[in-house]
């Protein structure tokens, strides 16, 4: 299968390869599989308490280079952004960007649920009160 | 009237329904020969359990099934029918590769619950992602479908396997790491072993509640095959790689 340029550019060059002291107050570590294929992606940020802005994250990825591409381009995307603003990207836009085939949406899946963790155990970390907040009424995706 | 062209599940034929007459002498055909004259049938989209006549259970008696796939394909071969109409010869070629399909689906346990799964509606990838649309619709954290736990040393493992690939490419191998690695292996493979025996476990409850269960208690059983195929899929991914690792190169 043929990959697209941008997935071939961050998969020979990932950005923000690396890990954090998961341990800090300031980090968030998200771990997410995709029983699927056996993939695993481990996404961190690091948020500044005052402004609640990304200022750095970081991303270790073994799957296929779609998995790779799709959680390198998380980590340039939620830099610099609040963590509100993160909660909204989406895995389509990711499909998007990278043109990923479908059968290669599920990794972009991957990554917006690597976000998400790495937002929620940042918040439950901080005490934030909606970290568990119960699912609202009427929001849930019907079957 | 079922379109015989259509691929997806829901247009299978079941048993019942593939009652039509053979096309040569008219009588009432029979799956893949007409047990009257005995000609070819054309062939019928049934699902792999269908198509050998087997109920929609998981405990298969693989030497029966062997027994089966060789007679039939001894006597669906496409060189029987070089002298037949052209249309037989299509049908024979098929029936061949659909018996063929078939037979490698059901003969292997991991394979044969997935399909059956399928067949039974569930769609991982589906769920996945409506999983992840209806997190970021409440807010919530999605649920991993395997353990945390399974996740770390899934991942702490990947770890390992790096460090040794990057040894080894510098030529400078670090016996205790090997060590570590190996023996990490040897646990991983038991894991795996043991959850072939789970599985085989609720292939017996499945193989039950066909017969008498609710479809309640049905879907609670496709919940743990699907539950134990995932995490199998990671041990197996696993296994894989830590085996192309520690045989690379040295």
């Amino acid at each position: 299968m043929a990959y697209s340029d941008k997935v071939l550019d961050h998969y020979s060059n990932p950005r923000n390869v690396g890990s954090m002291d998961k341990n800090s107050q300031e980090v968030g570590t998200g771990l997410v599989g995709a029983p699927e294929c056996g993939d695993v992606m481990k996404l961190q940020i690091k948020v500044n308490p005052q402004t609640q802005v990304i200022e750095d994250a970081k991303f270790k990825t073994f799957g296929c280079g779609s998995a790779i591409a799709s959680s390198s381009l998380a980590t340039e995307w939620v830099k610099g952004k609040t963590v509100e603003e993160a909660l909204q990207i989406k895995n389509t836009e990711i499909v998007k960007e990278l043109s990923l085939p479908p059968v290669k949406i599920h990794c972009s899946v991957l990554a917006e649920d690597a976000i998400r963790a790495a937002i929620h155990d940042w918040k439950k970390k901080n005490g934030s009160a909606n970290a568990n907040a119960p699912v609202p009424a009427g929001s849930q995706a019907s079957h | 009237m079922a379109n015989p062209e259509a691929k997806s599940g829901s247009s299978l034929i079941m048993p019942g329904d593939a009652t039509s007459t053979c096309w040569s002498c008219g009588t009432m055909r029979a799956e893949h020969f007409c047990s009257a004259c005995g000609k070819v049938q054309p062939p019928v989209p049934v699902d792999y359990f269908t198509f050998f006549g087997l109920p929609r259970k998981l405990s298969v008696e693989v030497t029966g099934l062997e027994r089966e796939f060789y007679q039939l394909s001894r006597k669906l071969h496409p060189d029987l029918y070089s002298g037949a109409e052209a249309r037989e010869q299509q049908w024979s070629l098929e029936q061949s590769s659909q018996l063929n399909d078939a037979y490698r689906t059901l003969k292997d346990p991991i394979k044969r619950t997935e399909y059956l799964l399928r067949l039974e509606g569930v769609e991982l990838e589906e769920q996945s992602k409506s999983a992840t649309e209806q997190a970021r619709a409440s807010g919530q954290v999605k649920k991993q479908v395997v353990p945390p736990d399974l996740l770390e040393e899934v991942f702490d493992l990947n770890m390992q396997l790096e460090e040794l690939r990057m040894q080894k490419k510098l030529g400078e191998d670090d016996p205790s790491l090997i060590e570590e690695i190996g023996r990490q292996k040897l646990e991983l493979e038991e894991k795996h072993e043991a959850l072939l025996e789970e599985l085989k476990r609720d292939w017996t409850e499945w193989d039950h509640a066909v017969d008498s269960g609710s479809e309640e208690e049905r879907r609670k059983i496709r919940d743990k095959m699907v539950d134990v195929l995932n995490r199998r899929n990671y041990l197996r991914n696993l296994v894989r790689d830590v085996n192309e690792v520690l045989e690379s190169g040295s």
